[in-house]
């Protein structure tokens, strides 16, 4: 293990982040609107940034841990992640970004005038975002544990105050191209040292990996009382749905000029996810050459970082895994500066700004309200990543697509797709599935795995989660005609006009 | 905007919605679109449904450690990105222009 080259990595992707995030709002206050320069985004720059914050701690070193230790079912994952964006695309993407709404709980007050439904809305965005923030910190400590021996609290530390710096200087707003960067750095760290790696392999006579029969066979019980079928369909479910109901992916689409750029930014995402996605099973499958048999204390999270330390003692191999630190920071910190930035939006709006105002008399509290969210926003879910066991990066990145794909996901669908949607219906199934999937996390946390179906159906909701909430928004919706909203008709209209007739519409009316 | 020029706005959007052009352009999105939606999540979920019913089918060796199912993890990601370039493809082809069509027509009204 090479403690200063891996240092020397993962300080210079810190570094870049903070300078390119703060020549960004450099640039961003020269140009008179923020949002033209949004709208200036080419559609190349901008899939790769939405790449560079899409790649997570989870795709970068918790696929091919489950992968190393499950088998070809845990693929699955990687086209879940992937097929979320073309769910995301087909369903609901126009029509989103016609409703003018910037964030979720925007788009539930425009769609259904009611500020409850908001603020029900903000406090998912908010616990999504925690869920999703909290195995960033986790990975992050791990990942600097490994490499450099340092105590695992330093790793989300230094996460943690390197995204409230750029996300409180207010840079988050134009690091479009930081997030790009950083897709670049997590493709050719991980790809580089893949490439070597198999090289390595081959030389040495490529011995073949050891693995256990199930491994090859899809749907092989990971245990006793294990329900692999149940076990997929839930993930795969929770991963094509839950990716729209994310907080800081919709966002994105609004850098595009217009719906032909934001097509061309879904067809390049996934290519750049594609191609990304290629390299996990590659290092599941080295692991299995190089750790027939895992290690005892080691997780399979860390995999990984092993590899070359293993095909390659010496400095190769230390470079090699200074290149997969510094990679393994990038997917990090891009992932939780978006996911700050957005959770740090809703806590300013919902929360601080009206207290701060009624504390002042009405008086804009400026930048200090934002900044104190930006704190908020990153210091509770260090805290919790400190206090909860690690489940497993991968494993908890699904807990948060699972609330998502329970709660906005039907809200979303329904809401642009069905006329019927009344407020209480709405409500009814954030509720239904925000109390499904909180109470079942709570108790798998709590409790650990109750084994058998209790334990299956606790583990991973998704598959009755969403139904029940689908099944909750439709029946209650049904049961209140009277509350349906008096603008549905024309809000769906807008929704449902392509940008181009409404240009002409609009200077129709001059 | 205020909330007079706000459901003027939307009034204008309820009348665009009457024509013959705008419901044309609806059913030609959800013609396509839906369809298209049901085959690929089929498609994925097929997945599931034959490693319940065929595991021997999924689990069989098509040469060294590489199994059918590998195969169709894989072939997903192909998939995935082929559906997508094809919507993008049909919607700047068919869509679009039939669009920019209707907002053309709108343009004449106005100078007309």
């Amino acid at each position: 293990m090479s403690h200063p080259l891996s240092i020397v990595a993962v300080a210079l992707v810190c570094l870049t982040t903070l300078v390119v995030g703060g020549f960004g709002l450099r640039l961003s206050r020269r140009t008179s609107d923020f949002y033209v320069a949004g709208r200036t985004v080419s559609p190349r720059l901008n899939a790769s940034a939405i790449g560079g914050e899409y790649l997570s701690a989870a795709s970068f070193l918790g696929v091919a841990g489950l992968i190393y230790g499950s088998g070809i079912d845990m693929l699955w994952l990687p086209v879940g992640y992937t097929l979320g964006y073309l769910v995301l695309l087909v369903m609901v993407a126009a029509p989103m970004r016609r409703s003018g709404a910037y964030t979720l709980p925007d788009f539930a007050e425009a769609r259904l005038g009611s500020r409850a439904v908001r603020l029900v809305s903000s406090v998912l965005v908010v616990a999504i975002g925690w869920l999703y923030l909290v195995p960033q910190f986790q990975g992050a400590g791990l990942t600097l544990a490994l490499v450099t021996g340092a105590p695992p609290w330093v790793g989300g530390f230094v996460v943690m105050v390197v995204i409230a710096a750029a996300v409180g200087a207010g840079g988050m707003r134009s690091i479009t191209f930081v997030q790009a960067v950083q897709y670049w750095i997590k493709l050719t760290a991980l790809a580089v040292p893949a490439f070597v790696l198999l090289l390595l392999w081959v030389r040495s006579g490529h011995p073949a990996p050891v693995v256990p029969p199930q491994w090859h066979a899809p749907l092989s019980p990971t245990g006793p009382g294990d329900h692999p079928w149940y076990r997929t369909a839930s993930t795969v479910l929770a991963l094509c749905l839950g990716t729209m109901g994310l907080p800081h992916v919709l966002v994105r689409y609004y850098t595009n000029p217009d719906g032909p750029g934001a097509r061309r930014t879904t067809v390049t995402v996934i290519a750049l996810l594609g191609v990304f996605y290629l390299l996990p099973p590659v290092y599941g499958a080295l692991g299995r050459v190089v750790f027939p048999v895992l290690p005892g204390d080691v997780r399979g999270d860390s995999i990984v970082l092993r590899i070359p330390g293993e095909l390659a003692p010496g400095l190769g191999g230390d470079l090699l895994t200074a290149m997969l630190a510094g990679g393994a920071f990038a997917a990090f910190l891009s992932t939780a500066s978006g996911l700050a930035m957005s959770v740090t939006g809703v806590l300013d709006q919902e929360l601080l700004r009206p207290q701060l105002a009624r504390l002042t008399g009405g008086d804009s509290p400026g930048a200090g309200g934002f900044r104190l969210a930006a704190v908020l926003a990153v210091v509770l879910p260090y805290l919790l990543s400190r206090l909860i066991e690690p489940l497993g990066l991968a494993t908890t990145v699904g807990l948060a697509f699972t609330v998502a794909a329970s709660t906005f996901a039907p809200l979303i669908i329904l809401g642009v797709w069905w006329r019927g949607l009344s407020v209480p219906g709405a409500m009814a199934g954030l509720v239904a599935g925000g109390l499904g999937t909180g109470l079942s996390l709570a108790t798998t946390m709590a409790r650990g795995d109750l084994g058998g179906w209790p334990g299956a159906l606790l583990a991973n909701p998704a598959l009755w989660t969403v139904p029940l909430a689908f099944a909750a928004v439709v029946l209650v919706s049904l049961a209140t005609p009277g509350r349906i909203p008096a603008s549905t008709a024309r809000v769906l209209v807008r929704l449902h006009t392509p940008e181009r007739v409404t240009l002409a519409r609009s200077r129709l009316r001059d | 905007m205020s909330t007079d020029a706000r459901t003027q706005q939307e009034d204008a959007y309820l009348a665009l919605q009457s024509t013959d052009e705008f419901q044309a352009l609806r059913k030609k999105f959800r013609g396509f679109v839906f369809p298209m939606t049901g085959f690929f999540l089929t498609w994925y979920f097929l997945y599931v449904l034959l490693s319940i019913f065929a595991p021997g089918f999924m689990g069989r060796t098509v040469g060294g450690n590489i199994t059918i199912g590998l195969l169709f993890g894989l072939g997903q990601f192909v998939t995935t990105f082929a559906i997508t370039f094809i919507y993008a493809r049909w919607a700047n082809r068919e869509l679009d222009p039939m669009a920019e069509r209707l907002g053309a027509r709108l343009d004449a009204q106005k100078e007309g």
